[in-house]
């Protein structure tokens, strides 16, 4: 039987708990992208290594044998997996699908999700770090790194709205 | 609607009593006035300029040097290797990284002792270990370091080791001093820029 | 005293561990407030739902206030608790590429994760798609490395930046944020559309 989701305020509240504590136990903020991100390094690292030992961005992720797949952001991110898993199996959400406005194709959907992961994470990168891991964590810490990206991502997601409308109404 | 207006209110007294609280009262002075008094009888926290010298000759990595003069006098001058520490910007937050560590020793310095003395009495009382004072600060570093000749006629191995350590730190002086003030800005920001003190966000 | 971890020099593995039940916790609160939902999402920027904007101003105010009242009562160091560095340029130029990246997948990396473990196909296309993004990211990284590390502030803080306390500013922010969910609550009624819970 599907439940409805949990009322916003109180899910906020749920999840503002979750970021307490991690800065409470842990000193640092929520993550996501850093988590891809490890991913990627590690891949790279086991397909190439020399490319990976030469590059000045991979390298610094193995100084003093490091393991990318070894970190705390790493953890977190399986972690989340198995959380949402948790989720969706207590309010009957499980379900393979894929979700859409009824006015797009399948294939429409899935490539815009995919250019949407492309830019977003790219975006992630340069600015160090997306929604959770600078806006959400930036903001509880009072950083002005936070505020900015919060205000960059939603500013310019509004701005861009226009464009894809047809993409969701 | 009411339960809207109720937790708003709620929402509003709690920001109403953080105005009104101290951020960070959690950090404070950790150690009693009676053990601050102890560790200060102890003559352990100086560091003489000659050993000083040293460090700067052998680029020695366990060691932190600290300028505690004002950020001008810092570009008209400084010890090869030092960090700018403001004495007015002390506490500010940004920091707390270098102060409060237990990898390397710093040692503060300014024009003479006092503001050293001082500063090592606030970071000691903080509780922050690894904090040392060079003695006589950069008066005495211009009059051991940069001037002292040996005058006298036979010179022993001791005050040769001694003389050759000055002359070097003497000479790395004042090439890094007599950079343009460009090229030592952009030495010093990639200093203070090396690492990130703690660990976090997506990086 | 927290931070836990950095103050009592605990084994690497408890701190991972707990790394991954804070990541449970996270990806938990995620799907409960129907994150896990594209559209969902979305609707923050037709103004049919606003769920992104009540979440995320709640979890940061709680995070916020929280934080420092730990402080306040001795629990909490928060000199030891990260601080984002700030630097200009790339947390502009990186929001609006977000921003960009948001509108047309419909997820932010979080939301993603938490989209994908409860079997959402477009989130697994969206998280292929971030993991090409940050590999395309680390090799052009030396093309843009100077935009990356352009106009460096530090780790600065918005109280300091605007010379009032973190307390006053907490209070404008709660007080902003009220604001915010009034009017988000407005443009719901205005921007209504048929209820799509269904199809979700």
């Amino acid at each position: 039987m599907r439940k409805k989701y949990m009322n916003p305020y109180l899910a906020g509240v749920l999840l503002g708990l979750v970021l307490l504590s991690a800065m409470f136990f842990s000193g640092r903020g929520l993550g996501a992208s850093g988590g891809l991100k490890y991913a990627v390094v590690a891949a790279v690292e086991t397909v190439d290594h020399q490319h990976a030992m030469e590059s000045p961005y991979y390298s610094k992720y193995f100084e003093d044998g490091k393991n990318p797949l070894k970190s705390w952001l790493a953890l977190e991110v399986l972690g989340m997996l198995l959380g949402g898993f948790i989720s969706g199996a207590i309010s009957g959400r499980l379900k393979l699908k894929i979700e859409k406005s009824p006015k797009i194709s399948n294939s429409k959907r899935l490539l815009f999700a995919f250019l949407g992961g492309v830019f977003f994470v790219y975006g992630a990168q340069l600015a160090r770090g997306c929604t959770s891991g600078a806006a959400l964590s930036g903001m509880a810490v009072l950083s002005v790194a936070g505020f900015m990206t919060m205000i960059g991502i939603f500013g310019s997601a509004f701005l861009f709205a226009w464009f894809f409308r047809k993409l969701w109404i | 609607m009411n339960a809207r207006i109720k937790i708003s209110a709620l929402l509003v007294g709690v920001g109403l009593i953080l105005a009104f609280l101290p951020f960070n009262a959690a950090k404070s002075f950790q150690l009693k006035p009676t053990e601050l008094l102890e560790i200060s009888t102890n003559t352990d926290m100086y560091f003489s300029v000659d050993e000083v010298a040293r460090f700067v000759n052998n680029e020695d990595t366990t060691i932190q040097l600290i300028d505690l003069r004002s950020a001008a006098e810092f570009m008209e001058s400084n010890i090869p290797g030092s960090i700018n520490i403001p004495f007015s910007d002390l506490l500010n937050p940004s920091w707390e990284g270098y102060l409060d560590q237990d990898k390397v020793k710093n040692v503060y310095y300014a024009n003479g002792d006092e503001t050293a003395n001082l500063v090592w009495a606030i970071v000691s009382g903080l509780g922050y270990s690894n904090s040392f004072v060079m003695k006589g600060g950069m008066n005495e570093w211009y009059k051991t370091v940069m001037l002292s000749k040996f005058e006298g006629d036979r010179i022993t191995p001791r005050e040769n080791a001694l003389f050759e350590n000055r002359y070097k730190a003497r000479r790395t002086f004042t090439q890094i001093n007599s950079l343009p003030d460009s090229l030592k800005k952009q030495y010093l920001e990639a200093k203070r820029l090396e690492e990130s003190q703690l660990d976090g966000g997506c990086e | 005293m927290g931070p836990i971890t950095i103050l009592n020099d605990l084994p690497e593995w408890l701190n991972l561990g707990i790394g991954f039940f804070i990541g449970i916790g996270f990806g938990f609160a995620l799907e409960q407030a129907g994150f896990s939902s594209s559209r969902k999402l979305a609707g923050m920027f037709y103004g049919y739902d606003t769920t992104v904007l009540k979440v995320f101003f709640t979890a940061a105010i709680v995070a916020l206030a929280g934080s420092q009242l730990l402080s306040y009562f001795g629990l909490l160091d928060l000199n030891l608790v990260y601080v984002n560095p700030y630097y200009v340029t790339a947390t502009l130029v990186g929001g609006v590429i977000m921003g960009a990246g948001f509108i047309m997948g419909g997820f932010c990396p979080g939301t993603g994760i938490s989209a994908l473990s409860i079997g959402k196909i477009d989130a697994l296309f969206f998280l292929v798609g971030g993991l090409s993004g940050a590999f395309l990211f680390a090799e052009t990284f030396p093309l843009i490395q100077t935009l990356a590390g352009a106009n460096y502030k530090g780790p600065v803080r918005v109280d300091e930046w605007l010379g009032v306390s973190p307390g006053v500013f907490t209070f404008l922010l709660i007080v902003a944020a009220i604001t915010m969910f009034w009017l988000a609550e407005l443009a719901e009624k205005k921007y209504a559309r048929n209820d799509i819970t269904s199809e979700i």
